[in-house]
């Protein structure tokens, strides 16, 4: 049967390659949308890790590009800001990061540890950060004055970095510094795991990135590279505290630093318009791969339609010999199927070397065979019930009708 | 002739209409997607007011310090432009300005956003705003520092409710500004025009701006013609190669000017540099290759219901090839008959993109946006077309046309 399928298929192998090619780009271009559509999927039910209630994040300018001269009159000036929001009864708690949750931009790493490479968000925090988002520890401690003037760097790590690095080895201690700086020219600090949280994920629901390693932010000595201000103030304000404030908070940072602008907003706010961003991309491009395959699909039915018409009489015969109308139709959708297999097949091979080349690295292999199955299934649903109409027709053939044309 | 094959393309899609119908359905929706790219593209790059000298303007967008391990690239900084890029050969003006940047502004217990553009008194002849009141700031006002602010309409309804605002204040960022001038908006498309508040570059809250190489400025060069600006160019380039910057790790700066073209195709090329050009070629390139890789699934649907149909009209084909038509005369029929049919499918489509521009604009969703079509977008939409009517039409006109005359007679397929 299968057999007399292929050779069904191989007599008109002109406009059934046609066909063929079409549902492999169809393939392809649904891959990709449902693909994007899992992994953001994937991504929106992962633990956050911390709470946004009553947060407002303060952003400030320091009017400088750049992001290696700092001064320590800047730190100065950071912790005199922190110092006049305490003052406020509106404000709860207070702390000092370099990127706020849902902010734009963010801030990866990565290097050579242990020989293998290791990716990772970064997140520079003061030793109230835990506090004020409602980070869980999970393993050893958070940060706190220990750490002082060790020569190591404390470091916190989330659960999935810890298992990535350690699996189910010990990670208290450990050092997860990079094996050589990037130009050699001066001995690698340690950075010490003294903890590890259950997560954080700084861009929130949509964030792709598993690992996160936390640093510890002083404001104290120096202000290089590794030590320099927060560009962001989270401040946790009390229940019940309206946009009033707003106006009052920031005239007194004005008034501590007037040369600095600032930006206060909600973080309730920040992640409506973080998942904006993220969605509306996401709609646009389903909206046109939904018209693509709506397209495709009003295309085959023609093709197939058409090709129907024109074997009126091998379906005649067929049904002069004896085959049942069952039989009739089982061919045409046989046919279809063997065609939507050969060009699937063909996809998936193409589609399966993307991660195999490690080319999207950052795409979990579960979302990726989520993906592929979504498609799969879509296309074959999708060819067969474009064919369904076209395979009723056929068993509407009159074997006389037919016969007659010859 | 042509008037034969149009007569004939008609009455072939006259004849089965739910073919046409499914023709012109992706015919129009792939059109509709690629007008609207084109559309919102025209609106970054191409001339409208207040942009009116646009044939004659470049800018010096994009500047990068490069040492021999980092790296820093953005807009060009103030220092820059100020001391390199000041009486350049063929320029007949330059003016400065930010990038207009999110500002707040607290009335009456409400906050506002606004966007803010900081420039200087040149910016003004260049650009070819139409005042609705007041008239613009000078260069001595901006040397003098003076607290002046131009606004756009949509913020003087927002400040002072539509009533006239000439000689008010406003406050932004913690600032004071009088109101100097009100102009029209301008869609936020348009970089270099686009704010809401204008301000002298002067009154911002620290000068630590006037140092900067790479920062958040952009200098606007009128040039005296523009066919010479290679000149304008090299000189620029000269002079950047003489730059110590004073931070260490950085050994050169670097800066072009240029179209706003080609600062997109620099800002999309992965790695762009400061120096050099060719970017808009290079993103054209990348633009034409992403219209037919989109334009590709359409184009092989189409082929295959236009295959697919060559058989209905077999004993029509047996008949001309039987009575002498050579090949190349029946694929240039039927390639005439699929441009025929991509063209009305464009039509459709063009009506459908002013209708979702229509929609985009009312939405909100792009600020002040007057996406409109013009004979530039239908231009290149008709152009559109025709490389896709070509790509979908020539293979089954091919096919069709070797067709054996014998076979074709006795309708093989029927």
């Amino acid at each position: 049967m299968i057999r007399h399928v292929f050779r069904l298929i191989w007599n008109r192998k002109r406009t059934n390659f046609l066909m063929m090619i079409e549902i492999f780009v169809s393939f392809l271009v649904l891959f990709a949308v449902v693909g994007l559509a899992v992994y953001t999927a994937d991504n929106w039910r992962r633990p956050l890790g911390f709470s946004i209630e009553r947060l407002w994040t303060i952003t400030i300018d320091m009017k400088q590009t750049g992001d290696d001269s700092f001064t320590e009159g800047q730190q100065e000036t950071v912790r005199q800001l922190l110092l006049a929001l305490a003052d406020f009864r509106e404000v709860e708690k207070t702390a000092g990061t370099m990127g706020a949750p849902y902010q734009f931009g963010s801030w990866n790493s990565g290097y050579q540890w242990h020989g293998r490479r290791i990716e990772f968000g970064v997140a520079e925090v003061t030793d109230d950060f835990k506090d004020v988002l409602g980070l869980e520890i999970v393993e050893g401690r958070w940060f706190n004055r220990d750490d002082d003037g060790q020569n190591y760097d404390a470091v916190v790590i989330n659960q999935d970095m810890r298992q990535d690095l350690f699996g189910d080895g010990q990670a208290l201690g450990q050092n997860i510094a990079n094996d050589r700086s990037p130009d050699d020219t001066e001995a690698v600090r340690e950075k010490r795991v003294v903890g590890v949280i259950a997560a954080y994920r700084e861009d929130g629901e949509f964030d792709g990135e598993r690992n996160y390693v936390l640093y510890r932010k002083t404001m104290v000595g120096t202000a290089d590279r590794r030590n320099r201000p927060p560009r962001n103030l989270l401040v946790k304000v009390a229940p019940g505290t309206g946009a009033a404030f707003e106006e009052r908070l920031i005239k007194r940072l004005q008034a501590v630093a007037p040369e600095w602008s600032f930006e206060v907003s909600t973080l309730a706010s920040m992640r409506d318009t973080s998942i904006r961003f993220a969605l509306i991309p996401l709609a646009a491009v389903g909206l046109v791969a939904g018209f693509l395959m709506l397209m495709v699909a009003l295309g085959l039915l023609g093709v197939l339609w058409q090709n129907v018409t024109q074997r009126t009489r091998e379906m005649g015969l067929r049904r002069a010999k004896g085959a049942a109308k069952v039989d009739v139709q089982r061919q045409i959708l046989g046919e279809i199927a063997v065609m939507t297999s050969l060009a699937l097949l063909a996809g998936v091979l193409v589609a399966i070397q993307f991660p195999l080349l490690d080319i999207i690295y950052f795409v979990e292999p579960h979302v990726y065979a989520i993906g592929l199955a979504i498609s799969v299934s879509a296309i074959y649903l999708l060819t067969l019930a474009c064919a369904w109409y076209p395979s009723r027709m056929a068993t509407r053939v009159e074997p006389a009708e037919a016969l007659r044309y010859e | 002739m042509l008037k034969n094959y149009l007569k004939l393309a008609w009455k072939v899609l006259l004849r089965r209409k739910f073919f046409t119908f499914i023709s012109l359905f992706g015919i129009a929706f792939t059109l509709v997607v690629l007008t609207l790219v084109t559309a919102l593209l025209d609106h970054v790059v191409a001339a409208y007011p207040p942009e009116t000298q646009h044939a004659r303007t470049v800018g010096i967008y994009f500047a990068e310090l490069r040492g021999e391990h980092s790296r820093r690239n953005g807009l060009a900084g103030y220092a820059l432009l100020d001391k390199y890029a000041r009486n350049l050969p063929n320029v007949e003006r330059m003016g400065v300005a930010t990038m207009a940047s999110g500002v707040f502004s607290y009335v009456n217990g409400q906050r506002l956003k606004s966007y803010l553009k900081r420039t200087d008194g040149t910016y003004w002849q260049i650009l070819d705003f139409k005042f609705l009141e007041g008239g613009p700031y000078s260069d001595a006002d901006v040397a003098d520092h003076r607290m002046v602010a131009v606004i756009n309409d949509a913020t003087r309804q927002r400040f002072f409710g539509g009533q006239p605002a000439l000689g008010r204040t406003i406050e932004a960022d913690g600032q004071r500004f009088t109101v100097v001038g009100v102009v029209p908006d301008v869609p936020i498309l348009r970089m270099v025009p686009f704010s809401d508040i204008w301000v002298p570059h002067t009154t911002a809250k620290s000068d630590s701006y006037t140092r900067e190489y790479v920062g958040d400025f952009m200098g606007i060069l009128l040039l005296a013609d523009p066919g010479r600006i290679a000149l304008t160019r090299d000189e620029l380039w000269s002079r950047l190669r003489t730059v110590k910057p004073d931070d260490r790790a950085f050994e050169r700066l670097s800066a072009t000017p240029e179209t706003m073209f080609d600062f997109l195709g620099r800002m999309f090329a992965a790695g762009g540099r400061g120096e050099g050009g060719g970017y808009g070629r290079r993103l054209e390139l990348v633009l034409a290759l992403a219209a037919c890789l989109f334009m590709l699934l359409p184009a092989v649907n189409l082929i295959n219901l236009n295959t697919s149909r060559i058989m209905e009209r077999a004993s029509e084909i047996g008949v001309r090839k039987a009575f002498g038509a050579s090949s190349s005369t029946l694929v240039g029929q039927f390639v005439v008959e699929n441009l025929v049919l991509t063209l009305s499918g464009a039509a459709l489509g063009f009506l459908g993109a002013a209708l979702l521009l229509q929609v985009i604009n009312g939405s909100g969703l792009i600020p002040y946006a007057q996406l409109q079509l013009n004979h530039r977008i239908f231009g290149w939409g008709v152009v559109l077309a025709v490389v896709f009517g070509l790509l979908s039409g020539v293979y089954p006109a091919w096919r069709m046309s070797r067709l054996h005359p014998v076979l074709a007679l006795k309708g093989v397929s029927r």
